[in-house]
């Protein structure tokens, strides 16, 4: 799996180089956009990391770019700007995911590999994860035949997991899809929520379905992540 | 009407200064007018005297009283011109003087005798038993060593008759100049006003979302002119401030987080080395921590900046604050469970108010937190909206230990947090409620606490009521 990182802070790059080294990914390096641009054309890349903050281009600039020729790779942006505004700007030019700094490595690395694996999502009207059955249309969740009861939210933090099942989700990102951008900073509500979930989907059944990964986030997986 | 407005006092002032012109010119004609007809009078009869002397006196030696007599009749028929005359000698004797007018106006009985003693002409007023007045011009003439005293007299009240009828045509004009000075007076007005309306309509529009408009200078080398001009280097400096502020924002934004991002990420990277002692492993994970605290603070402040910078820049959309705050409440509801506290909501209809629903939204959630937090295990925290005359009332009350009421005035300050409340587990880097406040002010509203120390605290959020009878957005 090979990696563009398109970043100007070179001790930015180094560390998230480093590490994403150390996840056994080939990792490029381009300082400003023009070399970025240069690579990318040059190679074929699974993934884009791209700073907004450029010396000659804006990031935003380099995904419009690189979308042009390419539909495909996905991009995921590293800025120092979260205005709303921003994130529409590079969502419109073509980027899929968006992390604001200061962010923790692990949570990159979570974004870049749900990003990675996102082939094929999982569309069905019912999820099936071992004897775990959710039916999208009515809302219904029975574990082994047995019907399970849940609150609105308990369900769609169910059905986010579920529909990524076998992907580590982070707390951020569990916080974007099942509340809204107000919550950010209140990631002990995601715990909360996980261990009421966890009374009514796990306890009563000797496997466990949802599964904590320290530092990051959770998982709903037949197998520990 | 407004009698406050600009317009109501100068069309008084200009309908008022109208009138007292009118008035004072009025006056002064009258004193004139009779001034002049008394005058005339005067001459007219003086002239007459003066003919009786001169043409009929001068030959009394020859012709005899009694011709005089008979020629006064004749020539000036007093009688019938509604007129006095009266011819006497130095020693008294009477020798002509006329029977009463045809018209009856005075009764020439009544006149005084004449004042023998008379050197020159003289007109004097003689005021007659009934209020007639009479105008008397009286000539001594010397004729062969016998002096004579000729007087011709005649009732003002021809006068008076003039005068009246000429302050009645005054009177009668009065309240048609009156309205005439309203109308013009309101007329010139709105001609006056009409270029501060142009300034006002384009600067209805010049909002902080939009400050490149500038006001149309019209060019009348006065006031208005000067507030125009004035008021555009106003427009010019809250744009350039809005400017420098919000590049500032952006620029601290990369400044603050950069560094931070590569603090993380390096303790992140050193974490993953598996040769690392606990020892080692605990004080990287402490940095850790610190580090994500102090991105917390620094996410608050740059909230807190944006919101100072651009409080105008804001979303303005009308929604159902009852609605938001409880949804809110049950996307939260859990939290308060954990701790086995109950959240009771109190909202019994729609209360409408304007603004940025992601920004009040941030209210909602830090309040509901912040009642959460300090409510005491076991116990209650009360959530109510509802709307009072104009304004809409969100009030979220905790059974927590409440705040001393020494502390209640500092609530709001960045980083200050009751001492009591620190050292018991409760995170939170002090900026949860500035901001809070930061954005009610933005929104034309205030927040307050309350409190009874050992028995709860209160937060009082006071929203303007949305205005607006249906959202255009909507339709």
């Amino acid at each position: 799996m090979r990696i563009l990182l398109v970043e100007d802070e070179e001790k930015v790059a180094r560390f998230v180089s480093v590490g994403l080294k150390a996840e056994r990914f080939a990792i490029d390096h381009a300082p400003d956009g023009k070399t970025g641009l240069l690579f990318a054309r040059m190679n074929s890349y699974d993934l884009l990391v791209v700073d907004l903050m450029l010396p000659d281009m804006s990031g935003t600039e380099v995904i419009a770019k690189v979308r042009r020729s390419n539909e495909q790779v996905p991009i995921i942006v590293l800025t120092a700007r979260d205005a709303i505004d921003d994130k529409v700007r590079n969502f419109e030019a073509g980027a899929d995911d968006y992390l604001t700094k200061p962010f923790a490595f692990a949570e990159l690395l979570v974004r870049i590999k749900a990003l990675m694996r996102r082939g094929p999502v999982n569309r069905s009207n019912v999820l099936k994860i071992a004897d775990l059955e959710i039916d999208r249309v009515s809302h219904q969740v029975t574990r082994g035949g047995i019907s399970i009861k849940l609150t609105s939210k308990e369900y769609g933090l169910l059905e986010y997991l579920a529909a990524s099942a076998g992907r580590v989700l982070s707390r951020t990102m569990i916080i974007e899809h099942v509340w809204d951008q107000s919550f950010e900073g209140f990631t002990n509500i995601v715990d909360v929520y996980i261990r009421q979930l966890r009374t009514k989907i796990d306890e009563p059944f000797d496997k466990k379905l949802i599964h904590t990964v320290r530092s990051v986030g959770y998982s709903l997986n037949e197998e520990e992540p | 009407m407004n009698i406050r407005s600009i317009r109501f006092r100068l069309i008084v002032w200009y309908a008022s200064l109208c009138l007292v012109l009118v008035f004072g010119f009025g006056t002064y004609s009258c004193w004139r007018l009779d001034h002049y007809l008394k005058l005339s009078l005067a001459q007219a009869l003086e002239h007459r005297a003066d003919r009786i002397g001169a043409t009929l006196l001068a030959n009394i030696s020859k012709t005899g009283e009694a011709y005089v007599r008979d020629e006064i009749k004749t020539l000036y028929a007093p009688e019938l011109n509604d007129r006095f005359v009266r011819v006497t000698r130095l020693d008294g004797r009477v020798i002509y003087v006329s029977g009463a007018p045809n018209n009856r106006s005075f009764d020439p009985e009544q006149v005084a005798s004449a004042n023998l003693h008379l050197e020159t002409a003289a007109t004097n007023e003689e005021k007659l038993s009934g209020g007639t007045k009479l105008l008397i011009a009286s000539l001594p003439f010397a004729v062969n060593g016998q002096k004579y005293v000729v007087e011709v007299g005649s009732a003002e009240d021809g006068l008076d008759r003039v005068l009246n009828g000429f302050v009645a045509t005054l009177l009668f004009s009065l309240p048609i100049l009156g309205i005439v000075g309203v109308i013009g007076g309101y007329g010139l007005i709105e001609q006056a006003l009409d270029p501060v309306k142009k300034i006002i309509t384009t600067a209805r529009e010049i909002t902080p979302k939009d400050l490149s408009k500038r006001l149309p200078v019209v060019d009348t080398g006065d006031a208005i002119e000067d507030l125009s001009k004035t008021l555009n280097q106003m427009i010019a400096r809250l744009e350039e401030s809005f400017q420098a502020s919000n590049r500032f924002t952006s620029d601290a934004s990369h400044e603050l987080r950069t560094p931070l991002t590569i603090i993380r990420g390096e303790l992140d990277t050193l974490l993953l080395d598996p040769h690392l002692t606990d020892s080692m492993r605990a004080t990287l994970e402490s940095l850790q921590e610190e580090s994500e605290r102090l991105g917390k603070i620094v996410e608050g402040l740059l909230s807190l900046s944006r919101l100072d910078a651009g409080a105008g820049q804001m979303e303005c959309v009308r929604f159902d604050l009852a609605e938001l705050v409880a949804t809110t409440a049950e996307q939260m509801c859990l939290l308060a469970e954990d701790k086995k506290i109950s959240v009771k909501l109190q909202t019994s209809q729609p209360v409408f108010v304007e603004g940025d629903k992601s920004r009040l939204k941030q209210v909602v959630v830090n309040l509901l937190d912040n009642g959460i937090k300090y409510a005491a295990e076991g116990g209650k925290v009360e959530v109510s909206v509802t709307a009072q005359q104009d304004y809409a009332l969100f009030e979220v009350t905790d059974n927590g230990p409440g705040i001393r009421a020494e502390a209640l005035p500092y609530v709001f300050d960045r980083f200050y947090r009751a001492v009591e409340m620190r050292g018991e587990g409760i995170e939170g880097a002090g900026l949860g409620l500035p901001i809070v406040k930061a954005i009610c002010t933005a929104h034309g509203g205030t927040v307050i606490a309350s409190s009874i120390q050992g028995s709860g605290c209160r937060l009082t959020v006071k929203l303007p009521l949305s205005r607006k009878k249906v959202d255009v957005r909507l339709i």
